[in-house]
This record gives C-alpha cells, structure tokens and sequence, in this order.
C-alpha cells in the first residue's frame, strides 16, 4: 500500500463535508478498496471511512417503500425476513453472494459502486482502457468472463451482485452531497456504459456518496439466478433478477454488460403475463437476442438464456432443475 | 518382541492431531510470523511480462525512498512474469514497497509463447519411439483402434503460507527460518550462502504452511535473506507476497496427450502409440507418466517437454500423474464403449494389479456402481454419471533417525528432523512411540523440524512417514526395554523377558507398576536414545494403492458440473492415525476437485502476463464444492510397515472425474478444467455430430 491519510467521519454531513473537495477517497466495507490499493492501481492520498457510521445501517419499510442504508451489509440483507419475504431477487442476489466473511463486510453502497474484477483492471501489469491506457486486453486477449452485451470501448462486466435486482425493482439510489438536497435516481440511470464514460461505472461524481437505495414497490413475484463456476467465494457467470411489478415484469441480467443490463426484448416478450414453462423459455432465448459474444465467452448466450428461464420459473413458483 | 501385541498403533487410534490447538488458535509460529528486531525487508525485483525487454526503470528514484538500503537491477530482459531482475532491500515493508513502485518499470513484450498447442512439435516432426514398429504391429492385429487426444492445464501449488526465509547472521553463525520440505537441505544451503558450517546455523521450521512439491532448497528466498543478512549484518526477512507466490514458485506444468490404443475382441489392451507433451516454461520437468497402472500391451510412447515464456514447474504432488491418469482413465472408457463392455469390467480385465482388482469390487458396491446408466442416459438436465480412477505409489526403504528421551517424571519426548509439512508428521511419529509403549498423550512432547534434531528425509516422494515410522519404533523399543530392565532389577529378576507391558502398566508374574512410578526408578533424569537404524520394524517394501469412485451431477443446460460423492479406497500399510490419514486422503480428493473443474493458471498472449495471480481469480474449491467422501482404508497390513500417502491419493481423482461427467453427459470432455463453456461446447459437438 501507499501511505495514505486515513480519516473516520461519525456522521454522514461530516463526511460529505470531507468529501466536497474531491480529495479523499470513500471507504465502507473495505472488501474492494483495499485490494486495488494493495496493487496500486490506485493510491489515493486520503482515505474517508464512513463504515462506522451506525445510522447509515437499516433496513426499514416506509410509506414510499423499502429503504436500505449504503451500510447495510450483504449479510444483512440476507437476514432480513422482509426482503426474504416480499423482495426475493435481492434477497437471493445477496446471501449467497463470495462468503459468509465477506457478506458481513461488503455494504450495498460498496456493492453497487465496486470497481470491475476484470482481471485486467485489476492487475497494474495492464494499462487498460479504463486506467488510460490505448486498448481493451479482452478484444485480442483472455475474454471468458468479458461482456456480451454493451461492450465497446471497454468490455468489463459490471460486478455487482445486487445491482440487477434493484434495476429488476425498478429501484432509486439516493445520492447525496454537501449542500446539496438528495437526489433519487432510478437505478437503470444511475450506472453508465463505457461509450458514455469509460473510466467509471456510474454517474457518481467526486464528492457525492450513495446514501440509501429505495425499492418503490414490492413486486407480486421475483427471482434471482446466479450461475458460477463454483458454490464458494466465485463471481457469478451470469445471473438473472426478474421481478413482475405493477407494470409488468423487468428482466436484468448481471454480469454479461458494463452495466447491469436491462433486456428489453425479454420484458416485451413477458409483459405482464403469467409465466408458463413455455413463455419463461421464450423470454429466456429474448434475453439472449443481440447478444454479440467474444472470442471464448459464446457460451454466456446459452447461461444467459437458463438463468432467465430458470429465474422466470422460480418467481412464478414452477419447477426448476436443482441439484439433488 | 512383537510390537503387535500390546500396541495400539492401529485404526482405533482416534486421538486428534498433536498441533490442533496452536494451529487453530494461531500460536503455531510459521516462517512467515517471524518479525525480528532490526530486521530488514527485502524483495525481487520482477519482470511484469513474457519474453520482455526492459524499457526503462529509475533506479535513482527508488533509491532516494526514505529507508531503502540497496536496489540492485542487473537484468534488461525477464523471460517469464515475475522472473527475477535484481532485488530491493530496505528498512520496513513500507520503504521496500514504495521502492518497488519508484522503479517504475516499463517493459515491452510482444506475443510470446504462451500455449502448449502452438508451441509443441507435431506428431509428424518428432522422432517416432524406438519400438514404434512393434507398437504399430500391435495397431495392425487390434480389433479396434480408439485415438483420442488430452489437455490439461498449469496448477499451481497454492501453498497457504508463502515461501519464504528469514535469515539472521551473527558473524560465527547464524539462525534461519524457513518454510520447507527439507530443513537439512535449507540449512546445508544456508550454511552455504553465508560461508558457515551447517552445525552453525540454527535452523528452524517447526510449522510449514503446506509445500506440495515446491519447497525443497534454501530457494530464492532463502539465498537473498543469507546474502543480505551477511552484508548488513541484521535480521533478513524475503517472504513471497501471493502474487510472486503465483509466478515464481513452481506449478503442476501442463500437458497434451494424444493417445491411439488398440484393444482385441476380448477386451484386452493390445499396444499402442502414446504422445505426451509437457508445458516446462523457463524450467523443466514437463513428464507425464502416461502409459500407467493399466496392462496396456506393447507401447510406443514419446514425450517432448515444450518451454513457454511463462513460470518453471515444480515437482507437485504425484508429479506427471494426475494429469497422465485424466487422460488414461478416460481413454479405458472410451476403449470399453468401443468394445461394448462395462468401463469397470473392462478395468478388471487389464489391471495389473491384485490389491487394486479388489479395490475395485469393494468400491464399485460402496457408490452403487450398478445404478450406472449408459451415457447422457439420466433423466432431465441435471444427469447423473459415474466414473472411475485408479492410482499407486512406491515405497522406498529410505533414511532417517529419530530420537526419544524418557524421563523420571514419566514424560516421553520423541526428537526428529523431519518438517510437518501439513500431513501430520509430529502427530504420526508421536503416535507411534506413544501407542508403541501404550501411554496417554498426556505424557507425549515431539519436537520436529529443528535443523539439530536427528536428520529425517525430505518430505518428497511420500517417503517421511515410510522412513521414520522403522526407526520411532525402533527408538521406543529402545526405550521400553531399558525401562523393563529397570523393573525387573527392582523385582530381583535376573532379566525382563517375562515382563509384559500394557496400557501404561508393567506386569510380572504376581507384580505390576505404572510407567510413571517405573521411570522413578531411573537414577538419572533421563535416559535416551537416538537410533537410525530399523530393528526389525521395516517390513517388506510394497506399493500405496488407491482407487476412488466418483458420483458427478451435470447440468445440461448451463454445463455445470458437481462433484457429488467420491468413494475413496485407500491401503496404507500399517495406519497410526485415523485423523491425519482422513486429512491427507480428504485433502487430495479436495484439490483432486479444484484441479479437474477450477484451477488455471491462465496466461494473457498478448504480453505473457498470468491475469489471475491471486486467490481471488485464481479459482480454488470452496467448502460448498467439496462432495461428501466416503474413505475405506484398506485391511490394515502389519507387514508392510507404515505406507506412503500424501501422494497416491492424488493421483486417481481428476481422471475419475472426468469420467463421471463423461457418463452423466454422454460425451466426454478431453480438456481439464471442466468448466461449464467446456461441457457446453462438447454436448453441443455432440449435437452437432447425431
């Protein structure tokens, strides 16, 4: 690590006073922070924790929906009989997600804004695209965990597990900055392709820090798939969050974009329909059209169509494969 | 004597390891818990790529950090990711690190060899073997002929604590610590370095983190600590971070197998053609042990090791095996559905060996092998299958002494060189001469891994167990009759031939007393023996079988795979610890299971960068991917002595494996990890094919 000032802010307003000049650097959980600084690929000179700030922590159900403190750890979510109960495409997309260590760590605020695990972001051998650099290594080099949707100039995945599920929820992510009044922005507006910004992720800027997430509405049916290499401490392949709002049903799919990625085609082709075995199949080959895979990452398409379907399935209560 | 009658060394030994308590509470001191007063750091300075020219660098700027004592660069050119180019040294880890970034590296590299595919010389360019003609005979008179090629990739070891060294020279000698698989050959090599006699350095690694084939010398690490130390005259510590642990301390190399076998109508293996290419990057040491186990007739085999601009390979646990038996061990179910015949009958056709065929039997009934569908046969997407690996190992006589002190106050202290790499050793050779004189651990102190204790082997080959359990035996032996005599003095007997000792009791005709009121008897503190030679404990010499059964589940539709169940055979020879025998044949399934569906080392072609030197992208099995393992050790054999075991069990896993997942999907997939983009991409060949 750098040297680096490290600062404890004891409440949310100091913090964003800490913050207005853009110097310092958020930290809540930790879990990604520390492992970028550990290999420099970034070395900020001031570091801000606000993972003390006890307030900042809650799960709780008001007039205007669900509200999730950026405190709120994975573990937490995971725990709460209200998500489990009423919004289970978050609550799936978080108890299962790395380890049991890490859910306690990992806050929902540090979730959503973590940088990409492209291992070519990660490692400072690589001067990629999004550290400045001329190219994306994943266009000539290594790609089976790369995008296949909204890739270009840089084909990252998004890497947030819960971030399809909010945008499934038709969420808001609240953000705030000193002197200023809070902003609530719709989940699907907040995360940003690289065409638009290749450097970040989001629209985030220095300064501004995500204080809570909003679920508006409960949906009537919702679900989670995550499909990965392994059952322990893995990055999901593909996963699927599908929710039936009032609306009709949303269809976001993680870790196949640089965004979590909102498939219209299978939200058109579901509607506001009750699922059957037959449309949740149709839905799932929907959600792969377009898809424009790499040199080794063809088989996303065929994940991306099962995590749909299977997802589709388990939120309408059908039978879906499992292991026995 | 027989040491068969009133010992308890055998299965019913269910007494816990010897370092459970400072291992699970941390207290157990590592090489790489060593921080000395005044110690310095010091690192290697390292090539970012393959095959790479160095660009530029700024020696000057990484000079000037505050606390750096010297930076050395004396390499333009790496020829691998993390290949060594000079070395920092400084004050704290902090000045080391910022030196580190102040050199500011910049290397070109551009494409260099990365794949074994590429690089390899084909079948048609390399010299044919010598007995290629009867081998093509054997082709010719063959009812049917199956060819079918193999790949699997680089493993690295993985080994939770680093290598590393730390090395204080004090003018007339020295103290080292150091994690090794050899404590003699890092010390002797210490010694070396910084112009000592061996009998001057103290040497220490009472605890190692796990080695599994790659820490066997002073190393790197070692040799830059004594260097260091003896010019600055401090404390040194080089402690690999995991990313450098990643690079540059070895791998299981990876390999291609093409394989053409002929098979008669009967079922028998006639002979064949086997190619075998190995992945040796900047080393050597590419073998892979393929033909094996099975009676496979006449073969020609030829192997070409192929250097890559990537790490050198070590000697990994069962070196050349796993990887030879994934690709025989799928080949014999290929040559069975050829020939119409159950992959298991099929195996007992052409074993070579009696113990095994039993195995086998025993087995097959313990995992339902009769619930064995043809391939892809299973109902819905997530199919069943089953498969089948086998393995063995040898047993070498081997050297090694071990010492046991029995003093006045009862205690028992047992004293061997040997380094507890992980496998229990302490625990092992404290059993022995505990259950050996019948006492409870209580009275039991063992003391490994000090470069002054009595030289035991190195811990490669799966030899320490083998060597040291003869002579631990020996020494108790040693002991119980000197304590005997004692008693039998006491008694007025004019010797101890008939008294009997049990439980911790000494018994004569019409008299007993317990070991502790026996040891009062001694007239010094003490009495002590130190022997290296076997007595009459090392028995006939013979081979580790193993054979394991796999119960594996995959997913049609996503092409993930899961280890469900394994069976796993195991013989042993004469078992002394149930708990430590679990562990290892446990922990071979285990990273048996990370090898065949996870582990990678994956290398970007581009600049020969492995992009995922870490514990994060570096995929290893978790506790959710570990399958329930059922473990029979075999009839205990009290002739054969204490068997081999860290690596026969290794050996069967990934072949077994694969095989399962062949049967569950009705193709096989010929390319480890099995990763769900593999097992898609075969059915949909598959497919593509009816």
């Amino acid at each position: 690590l750098k040297t680096f000032d490290y600062l404890v802010a004891d409440g949310l307003e100091p913090a964003l006073a800490e913050l207005a000049d853009g110097k310092a650097t958020l930290k809540a959980g930790g879990i990604d922070l520390v492992d970028l600084m550990k290999e420099r690929v970034i070395a900020p000179e001031v570091v801000l924790s606000i993972g003390g700030i006890k307030e900042l922590s809650y799960i709780r159900e008001e007039d205007d929906g669900v509200h999730i403190g950026c405190l709120s750890t994975l573990a937490d979510i995971g725990r709460s009989d209200l998500l489990k109960s009423k919004y289970a495409v978050l609550h799936a997309a978080a108890a299962d997600a790395a380890t049991p260590q890490i859910r306690e760590r990992a806050t929902v605020g540090g979730n959503i804004c973590q940088r990409p695990q492209c291992w070519y972001f990660r490692k400072r051998e690589f001067h990629c695209i999004k550290k400045g650099g001329a190219t994306c290594f994943a266009l000539e080099g290594e790609n089976k965990y790369n995008a296949i949707f909204g890739g270009g100039p840089s084909y990252i995945v998004h890497p947030s597990n819960v971030a399809p599920a909010i945008v499934a929820l038709d969420g808001e992510i609240v953000v705030r900055s000193a002197g200023e009044q809070p902003k609530r922005i719709k989940a699907a507006e907040f995360f940003v392709l690289p065409e638009t910004s290749v450097y970040t992720e989001n629209i985030l800027e220095p300064g501004q820090v995500v204080e809570e997430i909003v679920l508006p509405s409960a949906p009537s049916q919702s679900a989670t798939i995550e499909l990965r290499e392994k059952q322990t401490f893995d990055w999901p392949l593909v996963m699927a969050s599908v929710a039936r709002l009032r609306t009709g049903w949303r269809v976001c799919l993680g870790a196949v974009a640089p965004i979590p990625w909102l498939s219209q085609p299978a939200i058109d082709v579901l509607g506001n329909r009750d699922v059957t075995p037959e449309l949740a199949a149709a839905a799932g080959e929907a959600a792969a059209e377009n898809a424009e895979p790499m040199t080794e990452n063809e088989y996303k398409v065929q994940l991306v169509k099962m995590a749909t379907k299977r997802a589709l399935l388990a939120a309408a209560g059908l039978e879906t494969p499992s292991w026995n | 004597v027989s040491y068969r009658d009133d010992n308890r060394v055998a299965l019913e030994n269910d007494a816990v390891r010897l370092d459970i308590v400072e291992k699970v509470c941390g207290t157990a001191r590592y090489t790489a818990d060593m921080y000395l007063p005044e110690m310095l750091w010091a690192a290697y300075i390292r090539s970012d790529y393959g095959d790479a020219r160095l660009r530029s660098s700024n020696v000057a700027a990484a000079e000037k950090v505050e606390g750096v004592l010297e930076v050395v660069l004396d390499k333009k050119e790496g020829r691998y990711h993390g290949d060594r180019m000079g070395h920092v040294c400084a004050e704290s880890r902090q000045a080391l690190e910022d030196a580190m970034a102040a050199l500011d590296l910049k290397f070109a590299a551009s494409w260099p060899k990365t794949r074994l595919e590429e690089e390899r010389t084909e079948i048609g360019d390399l010299d044919p073997a010598r007995n290629d003609a009867d081998a093509q005979k054997a082709l010719d008179e063959a009812d049917i002929v199956v060819e079918a090629e193999f790949q699997t990739q680089v493993q690295t070891h993985c080994c939770l604590e680093p290598h590393g060294a730390v090395v204080h020279f004090r003018g007339d000698s020295a103290i080292g610590y150091g994690s090794t698989q050899s404590n003699i050959m890092f010390r002797n090599q210490l010694a070396e370095e910084l112009d000592l006699r061996p009998d001057q350095v103290e040497f220490h690694c009472e605890y190692v983190g796990g080695g599994f084939g790659s820490k066997f010398s002073a190393d790197n690490e070692g040799r830059l600590a004594a260097r260091l130390s003896k010019k600055y005259g401090r404390p040194v510590r080089v402690v690999c971070n995991r990313k450098e642990e990643q690079l540059d301390t070895g791998n299981r190399p990876g390999s291609m197998q093409y394989m053409k076998l002929g098979v008669g109508s009967d079922g028998k293996i006639r002979g064949g053609k086997i190619y075998t290419w190995g992945s040796v990057g900047a080393g050597q040491g590419g073998g892979v042990q393929n033909p094996s186990r099975y009676n496979f007739g006449t073969v020609a085999k030829v192997h070409q090791d192929v250097a890559l601009d990537a790490g050198a390979p070590r000697a990994m646990r069962a070196p050349g095996h796993p990887q030879a038996m994934f690709a025989i061990e799928l080949m014999m179910d290929a040559l069975a559905e050829k020939v119409g015949m159950d992959p298991l009958e099929f195996r007992l056709l052409n074993e070579t060996n009696d113990v095994r065929r039993e195995m086998l039997k025993v087995g097959a009934e313990k995992i339902g092998w009769n619930q064995r569908k043809p391939g892809g046969a299973s109902a819905g997407p997530i199919k069943r299958g089953f498969g089948i690996g086998v393995g063995d190992w040898g047993n070498g006589p081997g050297r090694a002494a071990v010492g046991v002190n029995v003093y006045r106050n009862g205690t028992v202290e047992v004293l061997a060189g040997g380094q507890d790499i992980g496998m229990g050793f302490r625990t092992m050779v404290g059993d022995v001469v505990r259950t050996h004189l019948g006492l409870p651990r209580e009275l039991l102190v063992v003391k490994v891994g000090r470069g002054d204790l009595p030289p035991c082997p190195a811990s490669g080959g799966s030899v320490t167990s083998r060597a040291t359990a003869p002579r631990a035996f020996n020494a108790a032996e040693m002991a119980r009759q000197a304590v005997l005599k004692l008693v039998a003095k006491e008694w007025g007997l004019e010797n101890a031939d008939g008294l009997k000792m049990e439980q911790g009791v000494i018994r004569g005709e019409d008299k007993s007393i317990e070991w502790k009121q026996a040891c009062r008897l001694m007239m010094e503190e003490q009495i002590s023996f130190t022997t290296d030679q076997d007595g009459d404990f090392s028995k006939r010499p013979t081979q580790s079988q193993a054979v394991q059964f796999v119960e594996a589940q995959v997913d049609v539709e996503t092409g993930r795979v899961r280890v469900k169940r394994v069976v796993a055979l195991q013989n042993v020879g004469l078992p002394v610890n149930r708990h430590t025998i679990e562990n290892q044949i446990c922990g071979a399934v285990i990273q048996g299971v990370s090898y065949c569906l996870f582990e990678d080392r994956v290398i970007n072609r581009q600049t020969g960068a492995m992009v995922n030197p870490d514990m994060n992208m570096y995929k290893i099995a978790g506790s959710l991917d570990v399958p329930e393992i059922t473990l029979i050790i075999w009839r205990e054999d009290w002739d054969v002595g204490v068997n081999s075991l860290g690596e026969p069990p290794s050996v069967p896993i990934a072949g077994a494996i694969a095989c399962a997942v062949a049967n569950a999907i009705g193709v096989q997939v010929r390319s480890m990890p099995l990763t769900p983009d593999k097992v898609l991409a075969a059915l949909s060949e598959k497919e593509q094919a009816t």
